[in-house]
């Protein structure tokens, strides 16, 4: 696997794709809302910081610290845009699922 | 719109806060959630969107407490490794309620017993006595190689001699104590009190001081000095109202006034919850008084002497009293006991191994269930671990896994072993009659104490460890490529399913020892205490009173009384005859006379033959409904200026008089008068190890007694009468005190309440071992029944009918059991000859019992065997043949 750059889990992915999706908007608040509606994903609010723990030390997203908020007790917001590695190993999976995709329509097709 | 914004909890917020301090986004994981509230808030209630907080709080603690690390990292690796491994087992064993609850209930069921015998154990031999430095308090008692026991009791003037020569040894404050039952008259009714005579330094040996007032002084072993007393706390309270300023006043007992000197704290009422103490006094005779050896000595060890060294130095003096004193001490020793091995009552250790060994068989059952258990659990998880050690998992991560597991299992099975044996003890205090109790040293604290809490856990480490072995052999040392290679059906090599059938077999043969015993023991009793004991229990009532010597001096004055009584309780309504005697059949007192015949003198130095010795009044054979066999009984003509005779027993007439020429042969009680025997009398079983005691009667006219006990035989309820008989007696002497006012049934009751102990413990500890062992084998068919659904799916396919494969699997189910019940009989065989070794001879053990049981134990195994094989039996061969 490391030869072909950082592997990516599901969940991993998944936070990713949000998180390009979010475009510039993306904190933890939201890239939770998202999953949970266009994913279809409940993530709970601890694995998710994980996950983005995991991401962000593997290069694959970035953090920037936004200006304080009043809601927030007067804390920043910490945004979190995609790295180019992270696009690279989005493409790389992306790839190897086409690659294993192809050639199984007829089966997958109509159960 | 503007809104403020709504807090949530402060102090949760600071807790998190606090609990994730080593988180990297720290801030932002708070700072998202107080966002996250915020907007809950604008669309809930605040009620509901706090409780949101909180419950969003917790799950992120419980994730991230995961993660508070030990500060160095071998540590913090090792940490994480143990937590890894824990929170996999956990995760494993949530996932099998139904396989962690059996094991739960099997461990509490087979731990709980055990604690519950230990705690028996511990109460009443290891820490009997709740008193201050319990080990240093020691016991002088008397030895002789006559004996086979020895003998707690020493003679006036032996104690007098170890007091003087041991006064500045190893031993201090020696102190004597003689029974004293006082009858304690004041403003209530007359009451007999337990108390005890004490020689001085008897509370200094306990290191007891009183609540008020003092100990007694030296000086007060003098007749002139001793009217003294010292009260309990309980007798305090009860009859004189803890009075502050009772010490001084003066008190009636036994006729006579004494003058309280303190009161004693109610953490001190030793021995046998005394309640009243007087100076033990020596009378003129008492120095040189060597033959009637009647008082208990205690004392304490010096400072800075040893046990050895007490007992080297009672030996000395041993010694020196039997050259010095050879017709009396010639053969006489001396050994010293601490006071918990010196009062421990001979039957019960014996008694008490008997229950630890029968724990001990309940749990090493309850173990075999549990491996097999976790075996099982194994095969299904073989091929997981196979795949495992693939992959490069290290065998001591499975192995540690394993014992993890059986750890974890144990200490959530600790509390439901501690409830079970806090029950069992609870139930055992509260069956026992209190009036008993005082006389079991022990019985009393009888609980859950930090020593059984520790036992318990001593017992789960065993448990944990013996069930855990062998699965944790079998996952380490299970070959890899024949576990991937296998087709599914784990745990079905060879090996595995030979120790799975060894675990059945001897779950058997441990439960058939502990049937038997139990029925042994049950039904021997049973036939003990309904079969014809001699006399008639039912109908009667006893109470007895001890007739104090300042108002009863000579024996006279007793007869009187005797006699008087008699007219009286005649009179009263329902009364159908009344008797007045030393002792009724079971009661816990018993007299024993040395007797001698007429033409048979002693040869020399032999010991002259010891026989039960009662003195009865004209209706006793009557009130009991004993046989007089031949001659004839007493009559109120067998006075004291009349002809001496006596009634022997059939036991004694068969024993001493084997021609049958018993009638009109002389006899002499203790040097007494010669005595013409004029009647047989059927023989009375007085106590249960006894049997049938050759005894002598006397008329209680021409032999009167201090002590008596009063009997009335009813036709109605006994107890119906004691209203009337009270009132009966107090008409005589309204001073006289009247004590252990029960029917004769109770009597007998209370006298054999040990049994029906035994039997009932032993009854139990079977039917938790029939149990657990018949679910073992139960449990180990159904899954050898499983491993083996394609096989018979091919037997049926190729034309095996239902009986065919019934047969199949119950023929496993009955090799099984036959190798379990044959192991099991000759250790049913082994167990019997101890139990009627260590039981007094009164449990007999019985090869047909034994036989029948096995019998019992083997239909009801197979039968829970017959149960998977109808199963598999019923298994459609095609759905058989699919199974992988």
């Amino acid at each position: 696997m490391k030869s072909q750059g950082v592997y990516l889990g599901e969940l991993e992915q998944l936070i990713l794709l949000t998180v390009l999706r979010l475009d510039g908007d993306a904190y933890a608040n939201p890239i939770g809302e998202a999953l949970a509606s266009s994913a279809g994903r409940r993530v709970a609010r601890g694995a998710l910081y994980t996950a983005l723990e995991r991401l962000e030390m593997k290069g694959c997203v970035r953090s920037t610290m936004g200006p304080p908020v009043a809601e927030r007790g007067g804390r920043p917001r910490r945004y979190f845009t995609v790295t180019p590695t992270g696009l690279a190993a989005l493409r790389a999976s992306r790839r190897v699922l086409l690659g294993l995709w192809t050639g199984l329509e007829s089966k997958l097709g109509t159960p | 719109m503007t809104r403020l914004p709504s807090a949530p909890p402060a102090r949760v917020e600071r807790l998190l806060g606090a609990v994730l301090a080593a988180a990297p986004y720290r801030d932002d994981i708070l700072g998202d959630l107080r966002e996250s509230f915020e907007d809950v808030a604008r669309r809930r209630s605040l009620w509901y969107s706090r409780a949101w907080y909180c419950g969003q709080s917790v799950r992120l603690m419980a994730r991230y407490a995961w993660r508070l690390r030990p500060a160095t990292p071998a540590r913090r690796h090792t940490m994480d490794r143990f937590l890894i491994d824990l929170r996999f087992v956990v995760r494993g064993l949530i996932k099998r309620p139904l396989f962690v609850a059996s094991i739960v209930v099997t461990l509490a069921l087979g731990i709980g017993a055990n604690v519950a015998v230990f705690g028996v154990i511990d109460a009443l031999l290891i820490h009997p006595f709740d008193l201050r430095d319990v080990d240093r308090i020691v016991m002088p008692i008397t030895t002789s190689p006559k004996w086979t026991g020895h003998r707690e009791t020493v003679s006036s003037a032996d104690f007098l001699d170890w007091r003087r020569d041991v006064q500045n040894g190893a031993i201090e404050h020696l102190a004597a104590v003689d029974w004293w039952d006082a009858n304690l008259v004041g403003r209530d009714e007359p009451e007999r009190v337990l108390g005890f005579f004490v020689s001085p330094g008897f509370f200094q040996a306990f290191d007891a001081s009183p609540a008020m007032g003092r100990v007694f002084l030296p000086e007060e072993e003098i007749p002139a000095n001793a009217k003294r007393v010292i009260l309990s706390d309980g007798l305090w309270k009860r009859r004189f109202g803890a009075d502050p300023s009772v010490v001084g006043k003066t008190i009636l007992a036994d006729g006579e006034q004494w003058t309280v000197v303190g009161v004693m704290p109610a953490s001190f009422s030793f021995p046998m919850r005394a309640e009243l103490w007087a100076p033990l006094v020596f009378g003129e005779k008492a120095a040189t008084n060597r033959a009637r050896s009647y008082l208990t000595a205690y004392g304490r060890l010096a400072r800075g002497h040893s046990l050895d060294e007490a007992r080297a130095q009672m030996a000395a003096i041993a010694q020196r009293l039997a050259r010095d004193y050879p017709e009396t001490n010639a053969q006489l020793g001396s050994q010293v006991l601490t006071v918990s091995r010196g009062m421990a009552d001979v039957g019960v250790p014996a008694v008490l191994a008997l229950w630890q060994a029968a724990g001990v068989f309940v749990l090493l059952i309850a173990c075999a269930n549990i491996a097999n258990l976790l075996l099982a659990r194994a095969a299904e998880r073989e091929r997981e671990i196979a795949i495992r050690l693939a992959l490069g998992s290290s065998r001591g991560r499975v192995v540690r896994e394993s014992f993890l597991e059986s750890a974890l299992l144990v200490l959530l099975s600790m509390p439901f072993a501690l409830s079970v044996a806090w029950l069992a003890l609870r139930v055992m205090h509260g069956l026992m009659p209190a009036r008993i109790i005082r006389y079991i040293a022990g019985w009393d604290h009888m609980g859950l104490d930090a020593w059984t809490i520790g036992a318990a856990f001593l017992c789960a480490a065993v448990a944990a460890l013996a069930s855990a072995t062998l699965p944790a052999l079998h996952m380490s040392f299970g070959g890899v490529s024949d576990a991937l290679k296998a087709d599914g059906r784990a745990g079905a090599g060879p090996g595995r399913q030979r120790v799975r059938r060894a675990l059945v077999v001897a779950e058997i043969a441990l439960a058939l020892p502990l049937l038997v015993a139990a029925v042994m023991s049950a039904s021997t009793i049973t036939k003990f205490l309904t079969s014809w004991q001699g006399y008639d229990p039912d109908g009667v009532l006893t109470m007895r009173a001890s007739l104090p010597a300042s108002r009863y001096p000579d024996a006279a004055s007793q007869t009187r009384f005797a006699s008087r009584v008699i007219d009286e309780l005649t009179t009263i309504p329902g009364a159908r005859a009344v008797t007045v005697a030393n002792v009724v059949p079971a009661l816990d007192s018993n007299w024993r006379r040395p007797i001698e015949i007429s033409g048979r003198p002693l040869d020399g130095r032999a010991k002259a033959p010891e026989v039960d010795y009662r003195a009865v009044s004209p209706q006793y054979f009557d009130v009991l409904r004993m046989p007089v066999l031949s001659g004839r009984g007493f009559t109120t003509a067998d006075r004291d200026t009349g002809e001496p005779v006596a009634i022997v027993s059939e036991a004694m007439a068969r024993k001493f008089w084997p021609d049958g020429a018993v009638l009109d042969s002389r006899i002499r009680i203790a040097n007494g008068p010669w005595l013409r025997v004029v009647g047989i009398s059927g023989d009375v079983v007085h106590d249960w190890f006894d049997g049938q005691q050759p005894t002598v009667y006397r008329p209680l006219a021409q032999a009167p007694i201090d002590t008596v006990t009063i009997a009335i035989r009813t036709d109605g309820d006994p107890m119906g009468l004691v209203a009337a008989a009270r009132a009966a007696v107090a008409r005589v002497d309204n001073q006289q005190p009247l004590f252990d006012i029960m029917s004769e049934r109770s009597v007998l009751t209370e006298r054999t309440i040990s049994l029906k102990y035994i039997a009932s413990v032993m009854a139990a500890f079977a039917g938790i071992a029939l149990l657990l062992a018949l679910l073992g084998l139960y449990a180990v068919m159904t899954f050898l029944v499983a491993r083996r659904v394609r096989e018979i799916g091919v037997r049926m396919a190729l034309g095996a009918s239902q009986r065919d494969v019934v047969r199949l699997a119950l023929s496993q189910a009955v090799r099984l059991t036959a190798i379990g019940v044959a192991i099991g009989a000759l250790l049913a065989v082994a167990l019997g000859r101890a139990m009627e070794a260590g039981l007094l001879g009164i449990v007999s053990s019985d090869i047909r019992l034994t036989a029948a049981l096995a019998g019992v134990l083997a239909l009801t195994a197979v039968a829970a065997g017959y149960i998977p094989a109808r199963r598999a039996a019923s298994v459609d061969p095609m759905t058989a043949l699919r199974t992988e």
